[in-house]
């Protein structure tokens, strides 16, 4: 008992060391953004903002689509296979069958949720590794698609699809707001609803919420349905983006989905997530790929770039839960735990 | 070998773990190492073990200073230590594990059959029925404890200390390794024996050492002028409190839980018993007897196959947690805090109200965490949770206070029945009795309790009524006197009655009824 004094005077910075992540998150973008404006001034032109913009949606989108699986400890690599089958069917529904927008879009959502499902069912059902089974129906989703779609390119779409996503308010595109706005509801999902708190519950210790009268089964098939329909609506935002449903869509998308939520500080063993840090973290990697493009440095950079930044957000992330793990450790183990820190 | 801890003294940022601790270990000696969480035992064990360096004073063995910089060193010096966590390899063999320092080789490879035939021998001393040639991994905790044991001797050592060793094992398993233990004393090594358990301490010691706050609070006592009493007030320093828990109404009119022949999914049989409204049933039994089983099966975390459940007069199936808690009002505290019972990177706020989300979401389904403040203050003072604020984590409370937090959930919930698995593993003395006097409160208040306790003096103390359990089914039911010598006595006769199943070790030692308390 005599031991735990120090880690006392440890803990009670937590919260400001959270928001101490966001803030060293903005101060990185922050300084990008001034890198890549001297270097470059392209880089803060209208043109270039709107891009960055519509990018910045889609890259905010795939982020919540990993963000919401890894608050139950769980991850989904096929958010890109799910994403490029809503898709190709928002295209077969409007291209093919003529189906009005509105229409095509939900039910391509809808296509995207009931695939999310599929993948939350089979892991719970199973019981094996979700990285397992995204894995395999990473790889049968997109299989599927091909021989259904035979890699068509569905680009007769309905003139209004590329319309709106040329469209501009201010200099931003509405696509931005559309992902914000999902943000904010996931903000109230995960703060504000018993449902989110079931979702961290069973991701920071499933079998202690099951034990508590938490469905935790159900909790994680939800947030692998969720995090289909946010996968569909990241591929639906290419669309109106591209103007045409291609086959190709989605198959970058897993080192960004995981790069958004990591460094905005969600937890990688689940339990813990961000929205906000995902937003910012989406930014980020926008910032750098949208830089680098008006750089005119390849794409070869990039990836570099975006791998080093991962590698280090990982580090981070170990070193987070180590620390968070030394401070949670009880005062029970306070002599083990002293070794530990001078090892 | 002579082990002598002279003025030993040791700090850390801020506290100081250890003050002018002088005592010693001879050989030919169980030396009991007592005193509570954080009294400085570990710190003291990683000294002796050349782990850390001391600030202050010097260990001698046989008269002459020694300093140790590492490990090795103490093992050098014929010091070796078993600790709690295990160091064996589970996929290597148990010949290879005990040879792992040094193994024998030809011609540069390792010679295998040589490598058998050296671990034998050291085995052979204290347990000739292990197969050298196992793999580690197929082994009880028990068989693991003797493999490490059989590799300290490997390594010669004099001094062998025990970290908790019957920690996770069970009766039969413990009094084996006593058996061993006196084997080893007989033969001239020095054993230090660092435990929890009284009983034990006072069965198989013959000196004991007590710290407490990093300061000798007793050096080397022959057990022989030591009582339970003695021990426990040099650990907290003031006189054990009697417990005073036989004053509880025992209306037994109203039955609120009763099991008729029931046979789980784990394997139980023919389990009848009734909970009555109020009441403390205790269910004692050896570890592996099925009462952590029988408990999940009850809440719908296993299944009833046959037989018949009824709660207040009701017959009910229970398919799931869930069901449990919000239609039957049934719970179920685990014996395993950290890793089932709690959430300990959650705040206390959210680990009690994980109960009643469902409850107080709004007809949105929303909460905020104002409302769920309301619920969790209220509780959190009434049980006298230490904590600067409920938005602490809970894994950063104490034992106690994390128990608690868990007490404080079920209260949230409402519920009517609570089941508590060992409650207070892993607590130290002072916060014990806080906890039964928790358990005893809440009983006056009219929930009922299922008691799941190894700890027999707990048992004694809290319960009405005890439950013995043996091999998954019940075997008997006995009125608690509250008169510890005959309760134990006939528990224990309880659980032997009919074992015939003879135990993988030679068992010399005196059953666990026999600790002079």
């Amino acid at each position: 008992m005599t031991l735990s004094v120090p880690s006392d005077s440890r803990a009670r910075p937590s919260f400001l060391a959270e928001q101490s992540n966001l803030i060293g998150l903005a101060a990185i973008i922050l300084l990008f953004w001034v890198l890549f404006t001297s270097l470059a001034p392209g880089f803060v032109s209208t043109f270039n903002l709107f891009a960055l913009s519509r990018s910045l949606a889609v890259d905010v989108v795939i982020g919540f689509s990993t963000m919401v699986v890894l608050a139950t400890g769980g991850m989904n690599l096929a958010i890109g296979s799910i994403g490029v089958c809503a898709v190709m069917a928002s295209g077969y529904l409007m291209q093919t069958l003529g189906l009005p927008i509105p229409v095509a879009m939900a039910l391509a959502l809808l296509l995207g949720a009931f695939l999310g499902w599929l993948n939350g069912f089979v892991i719970v059902r199973s019981g094996v590794n979700s990285f397992i089974i995204t894995l395999a129906s990473a790889s049968l989703f997109l299989g599927g698609m091909l021989i259904l779609s035979k890699a068509q390119t569905f680009n007769a779409l309905p003139p209004e699809i590329a319309a709106f996503g040329r469209m501009r308010w201010g200099f931003l595109s509405p696509l931005l707001f559309v992902a914000l706005g999902l943000g904010a509801a996931l903000i109230v999902l995960f703060r504000f609803t018993a449902l989110g708190r079931e979702i961290l519950a069973a991701g920071a210790n499933a079998r202690a919420a099951e034990l508590s009268g938490v469905p935790v089964g159900r909790a994680i098939i939800i947030a692998h349905t969720l995090s289909g329909a946010l996968a569909a609506s990241a591929g639906l935002m290419l669309v109106f983006r591209l103007g045409a449903a291609m086959p190709s869509i989605g198959q970058d998308w897993l080192l960004p989905s995981f790069l958004a939520p990591v460094l905005g500080g969600t937890l990688l063993a689940g339990g813990y997530v961000s929205v906000v840090g995902t937003i910012l973290g989406a930014f980020l990697v926008t910032t750098i790929r949208s830089g680098l493009l008006v750089m005119q440095i390849g794409n070869f950079w990039l990836q570099l770039f975006l791998g080093l930044i991962l590698l280090a957000a990982v580090m981070l992330d170990r070193y987070r839960s180590v620390y968070a793990e030394r401070r949670s450790l009880g005062r029970r183990d306070s002599g083990r735990r002293n070794s530990g820190r001078r090892a | 070998m002579r082990l002598t801890i002279e003025g030993i003294g040791k700090d850390f940022p801020g506290v100081t773990a250890l003050d002018d601790v002088s005592f010693e270990i001879l050989p030919g000696e169980t030396h009991a190492l007592m005193g509570e969480n954080g009294a400085g035992k570990s710190t003291l064990i990683k000294i002796i073990t050349g782990l850390y360096r001391p600030d202050r004073g010097r260990l001698l063995v046989d008269g002459k200073p020694v300093d140790f910089t590492s490990p090795r060193d103490a093992i050098a010096a014929g010091i070796s230590a078993v600790h709690q966590e295990r160091n064996l390899i589970p996929r290597f063999t148990v010949g290879e594990n005990i040879m792992i320092e040094r193994p024998p080789t030809r011609n540069g490879v390792i010679d295998f059959d040589r490598v058998h035939a050296e671990a034998r021998k050291f085995l052979d001393l204290i347990d000739p029925t292990i197969d050298t040639r196992t793999e580690v991994r197929h082994l009880s905790v028990a068989q693991m404890q003797i493999v490490e044991i059989a590799k300290a001797l490997s390594l010669e050592a004099q001094v062998l200390l025990l970290d908790e060793p019957t920690a996770s094992i069970t009766g039969h398993e413990a009094d084996a390794l006593f058996a061993v233990v006196r084997r080893l004393r007989d033969e001239g090594k020095a054993i230090v024996f660092v435990s929890h358990k009284l009983e034990e301490v006072m069965a198989i010691s013959d000196r004991v050492t007590v710290l407490r706050d990093g300061k000798i609070a007793a050096a080397g006592e022959p057990i022989s002028a030591m009582n339970r009493g003695k021990i426990v007030s040099a650990m907290i320093g003031r006189e054990e409190r009697v417990a005073e828990m036989g004053t509880r109404s025992a209306d037994r009119s109203q039955t609120v839980m009763e099991a008729t022949n029931l046979a789980t999914s784990f394997g139980h049989k023919n389990v009848s018993f009734q909970l009555h409204k109020g009441e403390i049933l205790g269910l004692y039994g050896l570890v592996g007897a099925g009462r952590t089983e029988l408990a999940r099966a009850l809440i719908g975390d296993g299944k009833v196959v046959s037989g018949e459940l009824r709660l207040h007069g009701k017959p009910v199936t229970i398919p799931d947690v869930p069901t449990a808690i919000r239609r039957h009002r049934l719970g179920y505290i685990s014996e395993d805090r950290k890793a089932e019972g709690l959430i300990l990177t959650h705040p206390i706020r959210s680990n009690v109200a994980i109960t009643v989300w469902r409850r107080i979401a709004s007809s949105l389904g929303l909460i905020t965490r104002a409302t769920e403040r309301k619920m969790v203050h209220p509780l959190v003072d009434k049980l006298e949770v230490k904590t600067p604020s409920i938005e602490q984590a809970v894994g950063k409370l104490s034992g106690g206070n994390q128990q608690k937090v868990s007490i404080a959930k079920w209260l949230a919930a409402g519920v009517e029945i609570l089941i508590i698995d060992e409650p207070t593993v892993g607590i130290d003395i002072k916060t014990k009795t806080a906890i039964h006097e928790l358990i005893g409160e809440i009983t006056r208040e009219g929930l009922s309790v299922l008691l799941i306790s190894s700890d027999m003096p707990e048992m004694i103390t809290l319960a009405d009524r005890i439950l013995v359990m043996r091999d998954f089914a019940i075997a008997g039911t006995i009125e608690n006197s509250l008169r510890y010598e005959p309760m134990s006595r006939e528990i224990m006769a309880l659980i032997h009655a009919g074992s015939a199943e003879a135990s993988p070790m030679p068992q010399t030692g005196p059953a666990p009824e026999a600790a002079r308390v």
